[in-house]
């Protein structure tokens, strides 16, 4: 062999051996669980499930539900964003942490907190006297709006913030009115997000069985149904056929995301948008976030009241009671267990997004878009959906009802957004980095910790808070494996409030928030520090 | 070239390149001298940028030699070629003060802390940078962390020091004093100098010898009078001298409208 096809040969195989091992690692961990669910469905199970009374409702149901839901939240998202970005309001800062709280607890919790205010003994339905029930169709279309605030808001506010100023002062030049902007330069610049927002919103909705399972009553949707027929009845081939349907729109608008990428976003922004609106914008403004904050706190609120009164809402005497009852009944056991989970996962899931991220943003090569996409691809599979896979694909592995499975159907279930991150992130550090390292004998390995990591330490934080928050909440996917190996905490806010404790529900709900609000605090007191020393 | 001994150092023999899109660089031979600073000189995607990376080792040719003083290095290690490269982005360690920039690599070579210190400072007193010794790179301007990039390349004391158009990002009063700094650094440490730029002035300014290169072949390589004076083709003519001359037309232009003007 010549010298030159042998030094082919080699660098062939340096990067291209990185790559192929992340493709083997996602087919293992994404596309064969997955491909198992999907080589599940019989016939037999299909005709089971469409013929089944239960079918068409819940189908109905969560079609109805998601999408008044998804326009709920995303008009408000929308409202709050420019209220947050545009009007000129104070304390941004503070409107953008209040409404992202919710991101914090688990879906069933803001269902349940919906049940704490405007249940049968809830504080707002003793407090009006009003005898509607909440369990149903506006139940979970109220839960499903608190929990998918958050994400929409982010959406929309983080593309609001970095909008060009340019177009505006133009048009102010030229005389156009607000109106005229908002409609000829704020809303096109908005579109694709609105739409990217609104699939990632009804496909969240439609997908999550946290909030229906706890307030839907008897409006079964197709998640419940899922849950049901797969974990309560452990029937997997018909909970194959539903974790089927429940992948449509996820691949919808995985392929729209992917298909149609923002043009328009990418532009150089010389100078943000300046805030200096009307008197009148600026107090309707106030008004809507103290409005919308009020809505994000209250069932916080009314969770702090469940656990620390005696009888909530008719005695508020202060008691511990229900805490040292809610520990005695394992919540304090499990919540180690959670802990260590989302330690593990986030441990894990950051160590293997940043590889991941490193070896498809910098080392670039014939098959890294594959890996990439491969990457981002476990965004388009729901949480429950991937529970089933990993339980059919997995069960008579060694990995089976171990911890381990745990952390890996945690760390895929989340892996998308904090690779992506990192993917950003490393694309934007200087790309002759490596090239100078190798000039001057520096290690690749070297350099990377020394130079790279320290560059992109603060995302690789954020990726470490992500996931572990996340791991903390979640209750999807966990839900299928968790048994033999302990369960997660957040499991119990479903166990409780089906057995009708309440408080302790209530509790656990606090618990995991009071976690998750701590991890969140450090990064954010990092942020300050760090922009305080000059490091942004 | 006065200072130039008449010794080669490197010597390319049959270099070839290609891409998907087709050849970029084409049979090319040339030798370089030692202590000789040679400018690449072409237009974007003439493949001046793939030479120089075929040079330090970060690509290799599919045909063709790299040979320094005899030695075949075509498929050595960058790091083990004697050769240094600076780049327009600076790519400096944006976590390291500005000493710790130009010691570290010698760090990395197991060098004892006090000789790694003694050299960066060394070098940073070379490119005039030893009171920014303690500042991180970020408090810099464009053109005093392009010198310490200048510095950390140095302090391996490299035979060949390449350069990729590392004065692009920078403005012109820094671009010509940074030109001037170079020639003396190159003086004091008589080291080879190879430098790429699309800049003819650049080019014609700083350089031994000028290499024009064009579509991946090589025109004409030569001292910049000789180019001036018998340019070897079209493209030389056309695309680089008509250039340099509408250039310094417009500058001793530039030059007797601001004499008139400071004598009225």
């Amino acid at each position: 062999m010549s010298d030159t096809a042998t030094a082919k040969r080699v660098r062939f195989e340096r990067k291209t051996i990185i790559h192929v091992i992340f493709l083997v690692f996602f087919a293992l961990s994404v596309l064969a669980p997955l491909f198992t669910m999907l080589f599940h469905m019989t016939g037999e199970g299909m005709r089971s499930v469409f013929s089944s009374p239960l079918f068409l409702p819940a189908l109905k149901n969560s079609v109805l539900t998601a999408l008044t839901a998804t326009v709920i939240s995303e008009l408000l998202a929308l409202a709050a964003a420019y209220a947050v970005e545009r009007s000129g309001v104070r304390a941004t800062s503070l409107w953008s942490v209040i409404f992202v709280i919710p991101m914090l607890i688990p879906s069933i919790s803001h269902a349940f907190g919906i049940i704490s205010l405007f249940g049968n003994n809830g504080f707002i339905t003793k407090l009006f006297h009003s005898n509607g029930s909440i369990y149903g169709f506006w139940g979970i279309v109220l839960g499903s709006v608190m929990y998918s605030f958050p994400v929409a808001f982010m959406m929309i506010s983080g593309i609001l913030r970095y909008e060009d100023s340019m177009q505006y002062k133009a048009a102010r030049v030229l005389g156009i009115p607000f109106w005229r902007r908002m409609t000829a330069i704020t809303f096109p610049f908005l579109r694709k997000t609105l739409i990217t927002t609104f699939f990632a919103v009804f496909t969240m909705i439609v997908t999550d069985y946290g909030v229906p399972l706890a307030i839907g009553g008897k409006a079964g949707t197709l998640s419940t149904l899922m849950y049901n027929t797969a974990v309560a009845n452990v029937n997997y081939d018909n909970g194959s056929v539903i974790g089927a349907i429940l992948l449509v729109p996820a691949v919808i608008a995985f392929v729209a995301d992917v298909a149609f990428p923002e043009k328009n976003q990418s532009g150089f922004v010389t100078e943000g948008v300046e805030t200096n609106s009307k008197h009148w914008v600026k107090a309707i403004s106030y008004a809507f976030c103290v409005l919308v904050s009020v809505f994000v706190l209250l069932p916080i609120l009314a969770f702090c009241f469940m656990s620390f009164a005696a009888k909530y809402p008719v005695d508020m005497t202060f008691t511990f009671s229900h805490i040292t009852d809610t520990i005695s009944r394992g919540a304090g056991e499990l919540l180690l267990y959670s802990l260590l989970y989302s330690f593990l996962v986030a441990l894990f899931g950051t160590v293997i997004a940043f590889l991941c991220a490193y070896a498809t943003a910098r080392l670039r090569g014939k098959i890294s878009r594959f890996v990439h996409l491969f990457a981002i691809m476990s965004m388009a599979i729901p949480g429950i959906v991937l529970g089933l896979s990993y339980l059919l694909f997995f069960n008579k592995s060694f990995l089976y009802g171990t911890i381990f499975i745990v952390v890996l159907v945690n760390t895929i279930h989340f892996f998308s957004s904090p690779y992506l991150m990192m993917y950003n992130s490393l694309s934007k550090v200087n790309e002759s980095l490596e090239d100078v390292g190798a000039s001057l004998g520096i290690s690749r390995w070297k350099l990377v910790l020394s130079v790279i990591v320290p560059k992109v330490l603060y995302t690789l934080l954020e990726m470490f808070v992500y996931f572990f928050v996340n791991s903390m909440m979640t209750i999807s996917a966990i839900s299928f494996l968790a048994p033999p190996a302990p369960k997660s905490v957040a499991l119990m806010i479903n166990q409780f409030e089906s057995q009708l404790l309440m408080e302790s529900a209530a509790f656990v709900s606090l618990l995991i928030l009071a976690v998750n609000v701590i991890v969140k605090g450090m990064l954010i007191i990092y942020r300050r520090i760090r922009s305080r020393r000059g490091d942004e | 070239m006065d200072d130039c001994v008449n010794e080669e150092i490197l010597r390319i023999e049959g270099l070839r390149k290609k891409y998907r899109e087709g050849d970029v660089l084409n049979r090319i031979d040339f030798t370089v001298k030692k202590g000789e600073f040679l400018s690449i000189l072409g237009s974007s995607g003439c493949g001046k940028t793939t030479l120089l990376r075929i040079l330090i080792g970060l690509l290799r040719p599919d045909e063709g030699k790299v040979l320094k003083d005899g030695q075949d290095i075509t498929y050595s290690r960058p790091d083990r070629r004697g050769m240094g490269i600076v780049f327009q982005n600076y790519a400096l360690f944006e976590n390291m003060t500005v000493l710790g920039n130009v010691e570290y690599a010698l760090k990395v070579k197991k060098e004892t802390r006090d000789i790694a210190r003694e050299t960066a400072e060394k070098m940073l007193e070379a490119v005039g940078l030893t009171e920014y010794a303690g500042k991180m790179p970020r408090a810099l301007s464009g053109g005093q962390q392009q010198r310490v990039a200048i510095a950390r390349t140095l302090a391996l004391h490299p035979d060949i020091i390449l350069f990729d158009e590392p004065m692009s990002a920078l403005d012109v009063s820094t671009r010509i004093l940074l030109r001037g700094e170079l020639k003396k650094i190159q003086a004091t440490f008589g080291t080879t100098m190879i430098y790429v730029t699309h800049d003819q002035e650049e080019a014609f300014a700083m350089s031994d010898r000028i290499m024009i290169l064009h579509e991946g072949y090589i025109c004409q390589l030569d001292t910049p009078e000789e180019i001036c004076k018998h340019p070897a083709d079209e493209y030389v003519q056309t695309f680089v001298l008509d250039n340099l001359r509408a250039k310094i037309d417009s500058l001793s232009k530039f030059a007797k409208e601001m004499q008139n003007g400071s004598e009225q």
